[in-house]
């Protein structure tokens, strides 16, 4: 089946399963590897991307589903890696492995076009899907906080 | 004097007709009913609080979700984020279409037969429905229908989605009687 | 130990690394490296055999494997350890650019294949700076000396009066400078000087070490670019998802893969060989299915009918396992550990205290599961991989395809994520048999619930603990048994804990008391057992700071105080008569260079109660707990804050930690890492266990093998690196041990309830 998805601004026509998760879409057959495989069942949260500007896990998400819609990853976050989630993920030394934080990120992105000065909770609760073997939860809400021009504790 | 039935079947309409009060048989009729309206797989999704339950035992969702201002989740972990129209191919993330909490008003978690009743019956509490429109909504929402088809290892509500509807229709057809505070199926 | 170096003969390290340009490059590494870990896994350095070591033509200054310097003056660093989140290249190399005097906006660093000639590469054990930090400087000041001398003969003036700094060399007496780039060339020409003659900087003059340093791969993390494991891709590949038994040693014994192969981008189906005990890095065997993408390999895999049979691991039973630790535990094992007469000191004690502590199997549970490509043609074979231990992967992949060492390739990329799971190759063995059976690239991908259900799971294990006390409260004899089935059980028939297993906070327990027995109990293995980050250390720290708590509170004084008692007078124990002991490995350092330091546990003590404000600890509606360990020669102390959410639920809101690593190189990494390890420990000590029935993993995924989520982990995490001029300690490990001892003792702070098993989930609401 012939499926059509904007992704990152560019449109693409695949031949794919309709079935196929978006994941391995965007992973095998448009060699996007930012986003990543973690956990298969929307658990961890490491291959978040937007459809249409919502979050969803690409690990479940068949790719009929964006059929006809636009899709961003980590790669379309910002042109040039300077989003300013990015840039204080990098000026606060966020990541550890990095594995997680493309879906960190993306979803922290979604929460801050919603509520430009989350909580600490709305933080929470929005990153709640996203699990770091690392540990970096106290750096990430930290970033969030400083991308969105709150200053820290 | 009802016809036993096993935990996952659902009595038929017509064994409540051995009830002659007519009262008596709608409150018989809603406390069947219930069983579905009270099972986890219905009332997960009906929760008493900001986060819906999963499995059997009133575990609070993990991931974490909230239910959010419109009961589809919040930026970042929608409801949709998910779960998609169907249940998800080799993974065990349940869908349906529109899948999302039902509005605190609508909480059936904590609540008696009769409490679930009443609310059912409230157009303040019951998203403005009328009767009629309430026995269409459990008879054919797709929603509703996925507590039959749970996917992966989950216990399924009991009975059919068709004869649920069905139970509900003759509650109403009986005068849509509410049991007393007390009455359990 | 720089006389222990051996230099090998001038070659490049670049051939493999697609670098444009050569340059001067010195082989080098070191029989320290020969450390005698408990594990077993270390290999000795052997003399190069890779394409790499191969001359080069280019141009440049190729002192050792690790350094070049162009002609452009750009100076390439290789990192030869693996990247995994500890900031390793972010760190190490710029050891080797502050000795040579480089400016870091000019050093590229590349990523070391897999090579004995540098050494050893196994990530893991800490042991990345700790472990070469002066064999990283000497490479630097390696190609400094040549750089300096180069000059020198330029400028015909002795090389004493020249100095290297800002990316060039400088004679300050004419005010002359030549710039690296311009020197290179000349000073490739030149012998490489012999160790003794190559001088290290006074540490005052490494301008970085110890300073914030920027994480170098920070953007590529940010914007998808950094390559993982499963980023590779290569023309013609295929994916492979491999149907693995549920218990180990379980072999297939028939299987239909007719509706596999129907599945639409299903190529191919093999069997891989199963595995015989001892499993080491051994395949799992089962069924491959082989694919065009992932997802069409996934439902291949999902399509296959197998009838298995079960072996001999089918009964294993987690429930009744513990009782079997539980009986071992309760009657002498083989005495270790020996000072004073325990047993006579416990007979005539005026209290004895007694409990028994048990922590489960744990799972890695990297974020990026295990994953590899291989390409095997012509004799040869190249591998990319996620591995902490790239000289494992090519020998396992040698041993497996029967080839020489040398035709096999690893290219190391970033690890998402490793605590240990990645040093073992059976994910390589697995790869490499199907790329060859296949003829094309494979890509084998492990699912959650394949990473879950077979990985090398951390032991299982039950301490039992007993204490003498004297009239006065003072503990004058402590006994402590162990038993836990052995990561040597892997690699061969062990069921008892060594006296190098036993170094994990059992034989190294720096306590100053008068009479001490240390006890291994028998156990037997029934799954692979492998380390995980910070491997005994775990439960030893858990039964010993729990205990030590319990024996607080039944004299009813402040756990601090009874701490520091029975860690008796600061002191440092240099010899392993000290400690009552026949050996100590040590983490493969001497006990004359690395003591058992009882001074400095006790100041990681004192200074994480001190910032934690241990005497409020009893603030209303949360409770404080304290822990404190050495491992890895580092000291860590950990205060954890508990509290009872509005939900019933216990956390960790707060926690303070103290680490006092000797010199650290990168000082806002190593603060990552004690975050992290915070953040690790808390879900070791509230959510984390593997159980095992009919000799199968209960758990599959996140949803039932719980990891701390972000509101789940500690709002506020302090931490303070003591400063200390002592030699490095390791990083990675040391900050798990103390988290979960001192949760549960703010658990029973707060609570009253006393938890002698983990995860505390099995016995409150987590």
């Amino acid at each position: 089946m012939s499926i059509r998805v904007r992704i990152n601004g560019v449109e693409k026509e695949l031949d794919v399963d309709p079935e196929m998760p978006l994941l391995w879409a965007l992973r095998d057959v448009l060699g996007l590897t930012g986003t990543k495989y973690g956990c298969g069942q929307a658990l961890c949260g490491a291959c978040t991307v937007h459809l249409d500007g919502q979050t969803v896990r690409a690990c479940v998400t068949p790719i009929r589903r964006a059929d006809g819609h636009s899709v961003t990853t980590i790669e379309g976050l910002s042109p040039d890696g300077n989003h300013p989630l990015q840039r204080a993920w990098v000026d606060l030394g966020v990541p550890q492995c990095g594995f997680c934080q493309a879906g960190q990120l993306m979803c922290a992105a979604a929460l801050l076009e919603k509520k430009p000065k989350p909580t600490d909770a709305e933080i929470d609760h929005s990153l709640a899907g996203n699990l770091c073997r690392c540990g970096t939860y106290t750096r990430i809400r930290a970033a969030v906080k400083k991308a969105a021009g709150m200053s820290g504790e | 004097m009802l016809p036993q039935v096993g935990p996952s079947e659902l009595r038929a309409p017509e064994a409540f007709g051995v009830i002659t009060d007519k009262t008596d048989r709608s409150r018989a009729l809603f406390l069947e009913a219930s069983r579905v309206f009270l099972h986890p797989r219905c009332a997960n999704c009906h929760p008493d609080g900001n986060s819906p339950y999963q499995r059997t035992g009133w575990q609070l969702h993990d991931p974490p979700v909230q239910r959010g201002p419109e009961d589809r989740g919040i930026p970042g972990m929608e409801c949709t984020s998910c779960h998609q129209d169907r249940n998800a191919e080799l993974a065990r993330v349940p869908g349906a279409p529109n899948w999302h909490v039902a509005p605190l008003s609508m909480a059936w978690v904590g609540r008696t037969p009769r409490q679930v009743c009443e609310q059912l019956k409230d157009p303040a509490r019951n998203g403005g429905k009328t009767l009629a429109q309430i026995v269409e909504h459990n008879a054919h929402d797709e929603l509703v229908g996925w507590g039959w088809k749970p996917g992966a290892d989950r216990e399924p509500a009991p009975g059919t989605q068709e004869r649920f509807g069905a139970i509900v229709a003759a509650w109403v057809e009986t005068g849509a009687e509410c049991p007393s505070e007390e009455a359990r199926p | 130990m720089s006389n222990r170096h051996t230099l090998i003969a001038r070659r490049t390290f670049l051939a493999g690394m697609n670098l444009a340009v050569g340059g001067l490059a010195v082989g080098f590494f070191s029989s320290d490296s020969l450390a005698d870990e408990p594990t077993g896994k270390r290999s000795g350095p052997r003399p190069p055999t890779s394409s790499q070591a191969e001359e080069s033509s280019a141009p440049g200054l190729n002192p050792n494997v690790f350094v070049h310097v162009a002609p452009d003056g750009l100076v390439t660093i290789v990192c030869h350890r693996s990247e995994m989140g500890q900031g390793i290249r972010s760190s190490l190399p710029v050891l080797i650019a502050d000795e040579l005097g480089a400016e870091m906006a000019r050093v590229k660093i590349v990523q070391a294949d897999g090579d004995p000639a540098y050494g050893d590469q196994n990530t893991d054990g800490s042991n990345s700076v700790r472990g070469i930090y002066e064999d990283m400087r000497r490479v630097g000041a390696t190609a400094r000396t040549m750089l300096v001398a180069a000059a020198a003969k330029r400028w015909k003036v002795s090389p004493d009066t020249c100095e290297a700094s800002g990316h060039v060399v400088l004679h300050r007496p004419s005010q002359r400078e030549l710039g690296f780039g311009e020197l290179a060339l000349e000073a490739g020409k030149l012998a490489v000087p012999k160790p003794a003659d190559v001088k290290l900087r006074p540490k005052n003059e490494l301008r970085n070490v110890g300073k914030p340093l920027p994480l170098l791969d920070g953007p590529a993390y940010v914007n998808g670019s950094a390559v993982f494991g499963a980023d590779i891709r290569l023309p013609g590949m295929l994916t492979a998802v491999i149907a693995r038994p549920s218990i180990v040693g379980a072999r297939v014994v028939k299987y239909d893969a007719s509706r596999a192969l129907a599945v639409p981008g299903v190529k191919r189906v093999i069997e891989l060989p199963a595995p015989k005990a001892p499993y080491a890095f051994q395949t799992w065997g089962g069924i491959a299915v082989l694919a065009e993408n992932t997802w069409a390999a996934m439902k291949g895999r999902a399509a296959l009918e197998i009838i298995w049979d079960e072996g001999e691991n089918a009964t294993y039973d987690s429930e009744q396992y513990r009782k079997t630790l539980s009986a071992s535990v309760a009657s002498p094992g083989t005495v270790l550990r020996s000072v004073g007469d325990a047993e006579a000191a416990l007979s005539k004690a005026a209290r004895v205290l007694e409990a028994e502590y048990h922590v489960p199997h744990l799972s890695h549970a990297p974020m990026e599961p295990p994953v590899a490509v291989a390409r095997v043609e012509g004799g040869t074979c190249e591998i990319w991989a996620p591995t902490q231990h790239p000289q494992a992967a090519r020998g396992t992949a040698a041993q497996v395809l029967g080839l020489p060492p040398e035709k096999v390739t690893v290219h190391v990329t970033f690890l998402g994520g490793g605590f240990g799971r990645k040093s073992k190759a059976d994910f390589i063995s697995e790869v490499v048999l199907l790329a060859k059976e296949a003829g094309v690239p494979v890509r084998v991908q492990w699912t959650r619930e394949d990473d879950i259900r077979n990985d090398y799971y951390h032991s299982v294990s039950a301490q039992r603990l007993t204490a003498g006390l004297d009239e006065n409260g003072k503990v004058v004899a402590w006994r402590h048994r162990t038993a836990f089935p052995p990561i040597g059980s892997t690699f061969g028939p062990v069921n008892r804990p060594s006296l190098g297993d036993l170094q994990q906070g059992v034989l190294d327990l720096g306590i100053g008391v008068p009479n001490i027995r240390a006890e291994a109990c028998e156990a037997n293995a029934h799954v692979r057992i492998g380390w995980l980050r910070s491997v005994y250390n775990i439960f030893h720290a858990f039964s010993v700071n729990s205990f030590i708590d319990e024996i607080a509170h039944a004299r009813g004084e402040d756990p601090r105080d009874v701490l520091l008692e029975v860690l008796g007078p600061p002191r440092v124990m240099k010899t392993v008569r000290e400690l009552g002991i026949e050996k100590l490995s040590n983490y493969g350092q001497p006990l004359e260079k690395h003591p058992v330091n009882v001074a400095r546990l006790r100041g990681v003590i004192e200074r994480v109660t001190e910032l934690s404000r241990w005497s409020d600890r009893k603030k209303e509606g949360r409770a404080l707990g304290l822990a404190a360990h050495r491992s890895f020669l580092s000291y860590v102390a950990v205060v954890a804050s508990v509290v009872r959410n509005p939900d019933g639920k216990i956390a960790v809101d707060e926690a303070w930690i103290v680490v006092d690593a000797g010199t650290v190189i990168n000082p806002d990494r190593v603060k990552a890492q004690m975050e992290g390890s915070i953040i690790f420990g808390t879900s070791i000590a509230l959510y984390s266990g593997i159980t095992m029935k009919g000799g199968a993993v209960e758990q599959s995924n996140f949803r039932d093998y719980r990891l701390a989520r972000i509101g789940e982990a500690p709002r506020k995490i302090h931490v303070e690196i003591v400063p200390s001029e002592e030699a490095p300690g390791g990083i990675g490990e040391p900050g798990v041990p103390p988290v979960a001892p001192a949760i549960a003792n703010a658990v029973f702070a707060l609570t009253g309830t006393r938890v002698r098993e983990l995860p505390i989930s099995k016995a409150l609401k987590t």
